[in-house]
C-alpha cells in the first residue's frame, strides 16, 4: 500500500493524517464550546 | 551554493526586520509583570496554536530528526503520531484545559509557579526551576547549533559569527518584549513553516514521481543499507528496524516515547495553556495544531527518509554518505542540492524560524524560571520583570557555552535528553497537580526526585550513547555501561518514568492510609508557598 511493504510503516503514515484530521474535526465540534468565564 | 550569499543576506534582514517589528508590537503590549511572563493571559488561539507549534518544533525536529529519518527511515513518522495525537490532542484536550484553569486561579506564571502553588511547596518550584536551569541549556545548545551550522553555510559567515549573532538578535526581543513579542513573532515564524514545509513535500513527491512511485523507489534501495547498520538492525528506509535491535529500541524507546512522551512536561509548552482566556481558545487552537504538526514533523520525516532516492539517483550513495556521515547535514544538503534557488531561500527562512521560535521560547522560560522562580522566590510577579531579564541574560550565555561543548550530530539526542528529563522527573507530579483534589506534596517531591536521580543514573551509568562520552562509568568503575545489552539502548525515561510514577502512587497511597490523612471532598490546590 503506497508503496510501503511493511504494514508498521503504512499504519504510522495513515494515523498520522488521520489524527490531523481528528484534531480539525475536534476544533469544528468544539469551536464555540467553552467561552469566557467557564472552567475557574 | 546557488543563490548569491547577498541575496540570502538581503532577504535575511528584512526577515529580521518583520520580525523585529512584532517584537516591537509586543513590547509596546507589555505593560505589567503578567504580559511578560504570561502575555496578558488573552492571547488569540490561532495565534497559540503556531506559537505553540513552532516552539514544539524546532531545528531539532526537521534538521536533527529530518536527518535520522534519512539514517533509519519512515519509522520515525510513529513520533509523528505521538506528536500529533499526544502533543497535541491529549495535551490540550486533557492538559491544557485543566492547566489554563488552575493557572488563572492561582495566578500562576511560570511553570515552575504552578507547581509551587499546586502543592503549596517552595521545594517543587524550586527544584522544577533547577531542572529547567540545568537541563534546557542543553536543548537550547543544540537549537543554536542547528540555526548557527545553517546560517553558516547559506549566508557564508563563520559559524562564531552565525552563533553568537543568531543568539544576541533572538535575546534582545525577548528580553525586552517578553511572552507577547515571543508569541507574535511564533505566529509568523510558524506560518512561514507551514508554507515552506508544504512546498517541500510537495517538490519533493513530485521530483521522485509520486507517492507511490517515491515510496517504491526508496524500498528498493534497502540493499544500500550499511553494513553497519544492517548489524544494528536497519532492515531498510521503508520498514521497521529488527525487533529488539539495538536500532528498535533507539528507535521505540528514545525517539517515539522518548520525545513523544516527553512533550507533555515541556515547560516552555505548557506555560502556553496560561496565556489564552477561556477553553474555547484552547479547542479553537487544537483545530490549527494538529495539522500544522503534520506539516512539520510528518514532512520532515517523510521528505527526510526519501532523501536517500535523490542522492542515489543523483550520486549513487544514501543520504547519509552524501551528507559526509552527519546526520544534522542530511537536510541542509538535500536542501542545497535539491531545490530551486527560490525554495533554498525560502527553506534558510524556514529554518530560521524554527529555531527562532524555539529558542526564544527556551530563553524566555529559563529566564523566568531563574528569575521569578529562582531569584525572585515566587514573589509578587512584578517584582520579578527585572529579575528574569538579567537571568534570561545569564541563561543565554551559559547556552552559548553549551553549544561550543557539544559534539556533532547532537541536535537530535539532546532533544530527546531533555524530554526524557523533563518528562521522567515531571510529567507524574503535574499529572497529579492538575487531577488531584488533593495534591500531595511529598509524594510529588519523591517523584520528582526518583524521576530526575533515575534518568540521571541512567543516562551517565547504563544508556551507552550517553554514558560513554559522559566518562563517569568509565572514571568510576572501569567500564563504559554498567548492564548489558539491550539495558544500554534502552532509552533513560522508559526507566525513569514508570519508577516516578510509582514513587508519586506509593507515596500517595501511603499518606492516604495515614491516621493523619484527612478525607476531603473537595479540596482544591492551594496558592499558598513555602510551607515545607
Amino acid at each position: 500500500m503506497l508503496g510501503i511493504s511493511d504494514p508498521f510503516i503504512v499504519l504510522a503514515y495513515v494515523s498520522s493524517i488521520a489524527l490531523a484530521v481528528a484534531c480539525i474535526v475536534y476544533g469544528v465540534l468544539n469551536w464555540n464550546k467553552g467561552g469566557e468565564g467557564d472552567g475557574c | 551554493m546557488a543563490v548569491d550569499s547577498s541575496v540570502m543576506m538581503a532577504i535575511t534582514v528584512m526577515y529580521l526586520g518583520i520580525v523585529l517589528l512584532l517584537a516591537y508590537f509586543g513590547y509596546r503590549k507589555t505593560k505589567i509583570a503578567e504580559d511578560y511572563m504570561v502575555a496578558g493571559r488573552k492571547i488569540n488561539p490561532v495565534v497559540l496554536a503556531l506559537s505553540y507549534g513552532a516552539t514544539f518544533i524546532s531545528t531539532s525536529a526537521i534538521v536533527g530528526f529530518g536527518g535520522l529519518a534519512g539514517q533509519l527511515g519512515m519509522g520515525l513518522l510513529w513520533l509523528t503520531v505521538f506528536n500529533i495525537g499526544v502533543g497535541i490532542l491529549i495535551a490540550f484536550v486533557v492538559f491544557g484545559k485543566k492547566t489554563r484553569e488552575i493557572g488563572h486561579r492561582l495566578k500562576a506564571v511560570t511553570f515552575p509557579d504552578l507547581m509551587g502553588k499546586c502543592f503549596g511547596s517552595g521545594f517543587l518550584r524550586d527544584a522544577s526551576a533547577l531542572i529547567i536551569m540545568v537541563g534546557m541549556p542543553l536543548y537550547t545548545a543544540a537549537i543554536l547549533i542547528g540555526g548557527a551550522r545553517f546560517i553558516e553555510t547559506t549566508l557564508n559567515i563563520s559559524y562564531n559569527t552565525a552563533l553568537i549573532g543568531f543568539a544576541a538578535i533572538v535575546a534582545g526581543y525577548v528580553i525586552i518584549g517578553g511572552l507577547i513579542a515571543v508569541m507574535y513573532t511564533d505566529a509568523l515564524q510558524g506560518t512561514l513553516m507551514a508554507i515552506g514545509m508544504s512546498i517541500l513535500l510537495v517538490f519533493t513527491y513530485v521530483k521522485l514521481g509520486g507517492i507511490t512511485a517515491a515510496h517504491e523507489s526508496l524500498s528498493l534501495l534497502t540493499s544500500n543499507v550499511s553494513e553497519g547498520l544492517q548489524a544494528a538492525g536497519h532492515t531498510g528506509w521503508t520498514s521497521m528496524p529488527s525487533l529488539g535491535s539495538s536500532l528498535w529500541y533507539t528507535l521505540v524507546t528514545t525517539i517515539v516515547l522518548g520525545v513523544g512522551i516527553g512533550v507533555l512536561a515541556q515547560p516552555q509548552l505548557i506555560v502556553r495553556f496560561m496565556t489564552v482566556k477561556d477553553e474555547r481558545s484552547l479547542n479553537r487552537a487544537v483545530l490549527v495544531g494538529g495539522p500544522f504538526i503534520l506539516l512539520m514533523t510528518g514532512v520532515a520525516f517523510t521528505v527526510g527518509a526519501l532523501t536517500n532516492v535523490y542522492f542515489y539517483n543523483t550520486t549513487g550513495q544514501t543520504a547519509l554518505a552524501a551528507a559526509g556521515g552527519n546526520v544534522d547535514s542530511i537536510i541542509p544538503n538535500y536542501i542545497n542540492s535539491a531545490m530551486p534557488d527560490i525554495f533554498i531561500v525560502l527553506f534558510m527562512l524556514v529554518l530560521l524560524s524554527a529555531a527562532m521560535s524555539t529558542l526564544s521560547s527556551l530563553f524566555h522560560t529559563m529566564g523566568t524560571a531563574v528569575g521569578h522562580d529562582l531569584f525572585n522566590r515566587g514573589g509578587d510577579a512584578k517584582d520579578s520583570l527585572v529579575k528574569s531579564q538579567i537571568a534570561t541574560v545569564i541563561m543565554i550565555c551559559a547556552s552559548v557555552l553549551v553549544a561550543y561543548l557539544l559534539p556533532g550530530s547532537i541536535i537530535a539526542r539532546a532533544t530527546a535528553m531533555f524530554m526524557g528529563l523533563c518528562a521522567s522527573a515531571l510529567l507524574p507530579a503535574f499529572v497529579m497537580a492538575l487531577y488531584s483534589k488533593r495534591p500531595s506534596s511529598l509524594a510529588a517531591k519523591v517523584s520528582l526526585v526518583t524521576g530526575a536521580a533515575v534518568w540521571f543514573a541512567w543516562t551517565a551509568f547504563v544508556h551507552v550513547k550517553e554514558a560513554d562520552p559522559l566518562g563517569i562509568s568509565q572514571a568510576i568503575f572501569g567500564k563504559t555501561a554498567l548492564l548489558e545489552m539491550p539495558w544500554t539502548v534502552v532509552d533513560p525515561l522508559v526507566i525513569a518514568l514508570p519508577l516516578s510514577t510509582i514513587a508519586l502512587i506509593g507515596v500517595w497511597l501511603i499518606e492516604k492510609r495515614s491516621p493523619n490523612f484527612e478525607a476531603s471532598e473537595d479540596i482544591v490546590p492551594t496558592p499558598v508557598v513555602e510551607n515545607d
